[in-house]
């Protein structure tokens, strides 16, 4: 065992065995079980794919609510045959990159041994869901390579691809907009000195401070971030019109489809769309508040310039626990970040707490099948308090991980930070 | 106002001639165990102001009711809709036919979803161009009983005085199913009504009088006969037409005209024969005959399976041309994905062949509530055991249709469960014929039923008839959120969520607080060793 860690090809062999394997297993399975192992998704991407090929808009598919630039990363699945597979290797591939970046960070920020960064990158690169969610054809994958390019070349110092990357990440899934304030926040004069220290002193007036704020990555990142992002959206605007508006962002504003999740306002969602349910005061459109400030604000504010990787980690968990809708494949968005912050994590030493969130997400999918399978009614009080215990664990979690993150010195980061620079 | 009766003898055997009578101005029959067609022809002219107003935003309007209940077919009146009320419609080019949902609630009654054809009304998938002539648009929804439409017709269009207008109205009420036909070029509305029995006591005995000088009623008493040709329907019996002269008329607004070839009406049986579009099965050499049963799978959950079961030994198609097909008419809480139903796989393990047109509120995310049109209608074809010669399959044959439910909204008292119904889909061989355009010779054509117009028109169906046990109409309990127990939904989750944001802004100040201290005492210590 602890050699089979000690070496990066064994590791990396490993993880792509893994996923050819479940590549030609789903293959299999597709091709004799009614029951697919392809994701109902990777149809729609597909599908997609297929008008575009056919010189029409992707969003003549049924619910495809991605950039356009989804169906075209895949249009070689259009020509016949095996062609077919060419997405989900595609994203087996992303996640294979995604686990190298997360192995490079380890490495030169966290400054582990080689067989620790490998073993905790392995929580990525040879987690089975991992593999699954993107054999199965599902994007996440992709945007988890993104998402960790995005950390390695902030963290590497190249502001120009980072913001670039940031650009992109938001076009493709709106998110990642939340790690704009951090990695801004984190780029401050420790991580990125001035070139020279002699003429180094603390900003006294508000002018002087805004000066310095706008530091020269600080700027090129937002620079680079915007154009990026104005561009795709230009572009895809020009050629797609008003649905690639309607489909990949003003849907997740407006949808009601709040077929029963994981989210707490999940319920209470469907209590006041209805004409029913007479809603006192119009809850649901107030729950961004708390979201966006927790994620984009307060977490950022309090801990990115004590350790980013982690801090990306509690954005992204606060922004999971209280969004509106919360599906399965969205843990996906922050199991990438595990890597970083379990090895100084305390959570490790409390497998309660994990337990208990896994008991209540079990407890949750069982009142799910009730409902979804048996038919029986069971949105009160099953599913909204499962919903709710698993919001209530979720905050726990995220409690311990911001406690865990506050006892880290600002000067191990900025040790890596600077270590990048020389 | 032009009428014309049939009836078809159930019996032959036991009909005797004697049982008619005609006189100069009524025609009688007594005790009839026959299948009866009441079909009325009115000009524009003759309809009230209302209805009037409203046809003249129709370019074509077909509606079409049928009864809940199973009832046996005899030819000519062999063809099947799904229970319910049916609207087909194509509406008059440069007007808004903003009349028509007023109408129908009106006529129909109040409780009929319909806003207006462009929010209600579905549109009619288009096959083929051959069939620009079958309408555009298409409503359905379940209505259990015409008792609406005969309390308008006795106070809306019977005369006060005339008694006998109530009376024919009320029979409507009883009928199995009734059918409205208009458009702009034939400027009549036709009114026709069906009853596979008589609804009392099992045979007709009533007297068919003129009402002023100078109508006609054209009069029939038939039965069934095997015709030559497997595309033909035949018959013999009697045609008449009280009101006008022994002799057969030559003047073409009779439809017995080309059939009556006897000097006296009733002196000699007739007999004849024309293509038709439906047939009834053939006679089957297998003892059970081929009927459907619907249901829905048990436990139903949100992803309810539609099954439709069928004896397997009496599967074999009338004609290699045949394939079986079902046609269905969901309410907008149910609905057909037809991402899933593109699989061969997995359409291959419920039966299912392909499913070959959907049309309508397809959304697959969007609650009940803000679905506007009255749901969808799905045209499938249906696998059918593998035919081995001589040996036939014993058992049952099960096809599942998988459909899935919306969300309903919250409702109170019910413990969670909305009880909602749907309509059996309809069952039927659809064959290639030979003669095509001659089928609207046949004076009983019937036309307009959705999926008629989804085949090409050299279309022959041979329909699976319903078993008769039961009502035609599936009941779904389909789960929703409880009101009575849904109290403290709103506080509860405002009180999680307050206690979370709480919570995480709490550990968050501690470690700025620490954070603060630490570098306070940083600074202390720098300037200590300043100084």
């Amino acid at each position: 065992m602890v050699q089979f860690f000690s070496s990066v090809g064994t590791v990396f062999s490993a993880a792509i065995a893994l996923r050819v394997v479940l590549l030609i297993y789903g293959s299999f399975q597709d091709a004799f079980s009614p029951m697919k192992y392809t994701d109902i998704d990777y149809f729609v991407f597909t599908d997609a794919a297929r008008f575009i090929s056919r010189g029409r808009s992707p969003y003549a598919r049924d619910t495809y609510r991605y950039t356009p630039l989804l169906a075209w990363f895949i249009y070689p699945t259009t020509w016949q045959g095996s062609w077919f597979l060419f997405g989900k290797i595609l994203f087996a591939l992303g996640d294979i990159a995604a686990g190298w970046l997360i192995l490079l960070i380890l490495r030169s920020s966290g400054k582990m041994p080689l067989d620790r960064a490998l073993k905790f990158a392995s929580i990525w690169l040879l987690n089975p869901m991992v593999a699954q969610i993107s054999t199965r054809g599902s994007s996440e994958g992709l945007l988890g390579v993104i998402v960790s390019a995005l950390l390695w070349s902030v963290l590497a110092g190249r502001m120009g691809l980072a913001g670039c990357l940031l650009g992109f990440a938001v076009h493709f899934k709106i998110y990642p907009f939340i790690y704009a304030t951090s990695i801004i926040w984190w780029l401050d004069d420790e991580h990125c000195p001035p070139k020279s220290d002699k003429n180094f002193r603390r900003p006294k007036t508000i002018y002087e401070q805004v000066v310095s704020f706008t530091n020269p990555s600080r700027v090129t990142i937002a620079v680079f971030s915007l154009l990026t992002f104005t561009i795709l959206n230009g572009a895809m605007y020009y050629a797609y019109g008003w649905p690639f508006l309607q489909h990949s962002y003003f849907h997740h504003l407006t949808r009601i489809d709040h077929r029963h999740n994981f989210s707490p306002y999940n319920t209470l969602l469907y209590l006041n769309s209805s004409p029913t349910g007479n809603a006192s005061i119009k809850l649901e459109s107030w729950a961004f508040v708390p979201q966006l400030f927790l994620s984009t604000v307060a977490i950022p504010l309090a801990l990115a310039k004590k350790d980013l990787p982690s801090t990306m980690l509690a954005q992204t968990f606060a922004f999971v626990t209280f969004n509106k809708v919360c599906t399965s494949q969205y843990f996906l968005w922050y199991i990438m970040f595990l890597p970083f912050y379990l090895p100084t994590s305390t959570l490790l030493q409390k497998p309660a707490t994990g337990i208990v969130a896994g008991v209540l997400w079990v407890f949750w999918l069982h009142q799910g099948y009730r409902l979804e399978f048996l038919g029986i009614s069971s949105f009160v009080p099953g599913l909204w308090a499962s919903s709710v215990f698993f919001f209530l664990v979720n905050i726990w979690i995220l409690g311990i991980i911001i406690t865990d993150l506050g006892r880290t010195s600002k000067s191990q980061t900025k040790l890596a930070g600077n270590k990048k620079n020389i | 106002m032009k009428q014309r009766t049939t009836y078809i003898v159930c019996n032959p055997d036991e009909f005797n001639p004697d049982k008619l009578h005609v006189f100069d101005d009524s025609f009688s029959l007594v005790s009839v165990d026959a299948a009866k067609e009441h079909r009325l022809t009115f000009s524009l002219s003759e309809l009230p102001q209302e209805l009037y107003r409203v046809l003249r935003q129709c370019h074509e309007l077909h509606i079409r009711w049928a009864s809940e209940q199973p009832y046996s077919t005899i030819p000519p009146f062999v063809s099947h809709i799904s229970p319910g009320l049916h609207a087909f419609f194509t509406p008059q080019k440069d007007r808004s036919p903003e009349l028509l949902c007023p109408s129908l609630k009106k006529i129909f009654g109040d409780n009929l979803e319909c806003e207006s054809p462009k929010e209600t009304f579905v549109n009619m998938p288009i096959l083929s161009e051959r069939f620009s002539s079958s309408s555009t648009s298409q409503y359905y929804q379940l209505l259990p009983s015409l008792d609406d439409l005969v309390t308008y017709i006795q106070q809306s269009l019977c005369p006060k005085s005339n008694s006998k207008c109530q009376q024919q109205a009320s029979t409507l009420g009883s009928a199995t199913y009734v059918d409205f036909d208009y458009d702009t070029i034939s400027h009549a509305l036709i009114l026709n009504a069906f009853w596979a029995r008589e609804p009392s006591e099992g045979s007709w005995t009533e007297s068919i009088s003129l009402q002023k000088e100078g109508d006609t009623i054209e009069v029939g008493v038939l039965t069934s006969e095997k015709a030559v040709d497997k595309e033909d329907l035949a018959f013999s019996g009697f045609l008449t037409v009280v009101g006008e002269d022994s002799k057969p008329s030559t003047s073409n607004h009779s439809c017995w005209t080309a059939f009556l070839l006897t000097d006296s009406p009733l002196a000699e049986p007739t007999r004849f024969q024309f293509p038709s579009r439906h047939h009834p099965l053939p006679q089957s050499t297998s003892s059970t005959p081929l009927i459907y049963t619907t249901s829905f799978k048990q436990p139903t959950g949100l992803h309810p399976s539609l099954a439709l079961t069928f004896p397997a030994s009496s599967l074999t198609p009338p004609d290699e041309t045949c394939a079986l097909h079902t046609y269905l008419t969901l309410p907008s809480f149910l609905f057909i994905d037809k991402y899933q139903l593109s699989d061969p796989l997995f359409l291959a393990s419920l039966n299912l062949v392909f499913l070959r047109s959907i049309s309508g509120a397809t959304d697959l995310e969007a609650p009940d509530w803000v679905i506007s049109q009255w749901g969808s209608a799905a045209l499938l074809e249906l696998a059918i055991p593998p035919q081995h010669n001589g040996t036939p399959q014993s058992g049952d044959w099960e096809v599942s249709i998988p459909l899935h439910l919306r969300y309903l909204p919250p409702n109170h008292n019910k413990s969670g469960l909305e009880s909602s119904t749907a309509p059996w889909p309809v069952v039927f061989w659809a064959c290639r014929a030979e003669e095509g355009s001659k089928m609207a010779v046949n004076p009983f054509d019937r036309v307009n039923l959705g999926y008629d117009g989804l085949f090409g028109p050299k279309t022959m169906f041979y329909h699976v008839p319903p078993t008769d046990v039961g009502g035609l109409v599936e009941r779904i309990e389909v789960p929703v959120l409880d009101l009575d127990r849904a109290g403290y939904v709103e506080w509860g989750t405002v009180v999680a969520v307050v206690l979370g944001v709480a919570w995480v802004c709490w550990r968050l100040g501690v470690v700025v607080w620490r954070d603060y201290k630490e570098g306070a005492t940083g600074v202390e210590k720098e300037a200590k060793k300043k100084q």
